[in-house]
């Protein structure tokens, strides 16, 4: 029964951690707390749900609520941060909360505020190991959610556009002195923080098979709650944050009651960072980036 | 013709002016030495070269070709590099890291490893680091590690930016040495120096710049023996102590 519950907070750990790593490129990088990413995620599901009704295969739905994330994602580069970077740092963060709110009021218009079934995937299709009942969907999201981190993570060491990458995050100035095109680095960056969180809904939406126009929101302030507790930006402290609270969540609810849930995760978040305010592995102020 | 032609360069900040019609020319192999006081826009002349800084009117040509609207990146491919002052060595990176840094924009990553053992080779403190953290080195060691950096990008003009400052004597006979040895191996220089009379003495041409303008310009060893250098800029450290 524990080792069930702990196989089910993984997971929703691991959705919180997709969501967390994608805040944790925006801060870490751009520095740019960027709390249209639930607006992504929201999108992720929302659209892959909405695509479906259309009668889209499934693999076209989930590609297409992808793309136009990341589109939208552009479009929130291009009017909430390049336009206001001169200014200070809140200005962008709240032109792109503007953005979340927006995303959310567009699709309640479309689908409506109520909460939708999504369509079971693999019906039922479940593994029993032991007295372990695991879910398809479950297993093959964990894999991908754990395989794409750890592919960022060897990527943003072993390439040449990871290590540009990590040049901006540390100086801008020196970047910009090593010939690193930041104009063309900073579009791409935005893309890639908007699939992780685009994909964090969809598969969100596989696994608990439900959508809603306000889906981002819970998830979007636990995976920042995550982000924090891990250590800003990093991103091995946003995976272990992420598991961390998805963990928190699940046992909580079992062991104590769903009640409770928001006390026991903000309450992790607070205990961690009175005992060690640089999070988890996070080093006094930002030595490693990334 | 000259490798690099920088003709009535201006530069403005804001409603100061930091360069005010300035030329300068380095050939192909030489090394060329601005000079001046703090505050002269040394620093601000090879930003303005690479494209750090924009620049108001004048131009900018290397090997024939315009680069004054360029940015940064289409320029280091051009061949200029920048040592920039205060070295910028990435510190979350490591020494090797930095080194392919450097090279972020070449392909071929067979030659890219040969150079990077040659620099190894070359200074085998930075060999031995080559996986730490570059924090871990000393002064004198990350500013060969950013030149050794600014090498891998296979430039034909390295602009170098106060790379003595804060350097021991023995590392700054050090770096001259390297300089003029980079030299003899073809590559052309522009060094920004504070210590006056190391940079005349490796320099094939001198420019003296005051409040954003060329006050003197020539030969170095003629420079070194004016009297109104000496006056200004050749008080202390110079080769008369040494």
């Amino acid at each position: 029964m524990l080792s069930q519950q702990i196989i089910n907070g993984l997971m929703l750990g691991a959705i919180y951690m997709l969501v967390a790593v994608a805040f944790t490129l925006a801060i870490g990088v751009l520095n740019f707390l960027n709390f249209s990413l639930p607006g992504l995620f929201m999108l992720g599901g929302m659209l892959a749900f909405g695509f479906l009704k259309l009668g889209w295969p499934f693999f076209l739905a989930a590609g297409g609520a992808l793309f136009v994330a990341a589109l939208v994602s552009l479009l929130v580069e291009r009017l909430a941060y390049r336009r206001m970077r001169e200014g200070d740092a809140e200005v962008p963060l709240v032109s792109s909360l503007g953005f979340l709110v927006l995303l959310e009021n567009l699709v309640l218009i479309r689908y409506g505020s109520d909460q939708q079934a999504f369509p079971a995937l693999f019906a039922d299709m479940n593994v029993r190991v032991g007295g372990l009942v695991i879910g398809i969907a479950q297993m093959v999201s964990l894999a991908i959610s754990l395989g794409l981190v750890a592919w960022l993570s060897w990527f943003l060491r072993a390439t040449n556009a990871g290590r540009r990458i990590r040049t901006v995050a540390e100086n801008r100035e020196t970047a910009l002195l090593m010939g690193i095109n930041i104009e063309r680095l900073v579009p791409q960056l935005f893309v890639g923080s908007a699939l992780l969180a685009a994909l964090a809904g969809l598969l969100f939406a596989v696994n608990y098979q439900q959508v809603s126009p306000f889906m981002g929101e819970g998830i979007g302030f636990k995976a920042v709650a995550a982000m924090i507790i891990g250590g800003m930006g990093s991103i091995w402290g946003a995976v272990i944050g992420g598991l961390l609270i998805g963990l928190a969540e699940v046992l909580s609810i079992s062991l104590i009651g769903a009640d409770v849930v928001n006390i026991t995760v903000y309450g992790l978040l607070l205990v961690i960072l009175i005992v060690r305010p640089q999070g988890l592995i996070g080093r006094p102020p930002a030595r490693e980036k990334l | 013709m000259a490798l690099l032609d920088v003709s009535a360069l201006q530069v403005q900040y804001g409603r100061v002016t930091a360069l005010s019609g300035v030329d300068l020319r380095v050939g192909e192999g030489e090394v060329v030495t601005v000079l001046g006081a703090n505050g002269a826009g040394k620093s601000t002349l090879l930003r303005a070269i690479l494209g750090a800084v924009p620049v108001r009117a004048g131009g900018i040509t290397f090997d024939g070709v315009d680069l004054t609207r360029q940015p940064p990146h289409a320029r280091i491919k051009a061949g200029v590099v920048l040592v920039p002052e205060g070295r910028r060595i990435l510190i979350s990176l490591s020494v090797e890291e930095n080194l392919l840094l450097g090279a972020h924009m070449r392909t071929d990553s067979r030659a890219i490893r040969a150079e990077i053992d040659a620099i190894y080779q070359r200074f085998p403190n930075l060999g031995e680091r080559r996986h730490m953290l570059a924090s871990c080195l000393s002064g004198g060691e990350q500013q060969m590690l950013a030149i050794g950096r600014a090498m891998l990008a296979k430039p034909r003009l390295m602009m170098l930016d106060e790379p003595s400052l804060g350097l021991s004597p023995l590392f700054v006979s050090k770096l001259f040495d390297l300089i003029r040895e980079l030299n003899r191996g073809g590559l052309s220089v522009l060094l920004v120096e504070q210590n006056t009379g190391k940079a005349l003495g490796v320099a094939h041409h001198a420019t003296v710049l005051e409040l954003g303008r060329v006050v003197m310009a020539g030969d170095p060893k003629a420079l070194a023996a004016d009297p109104r250098l000496q006056e200004a800029y050749l008080g202390e450290g110079t080769p008369a102590h040494h």
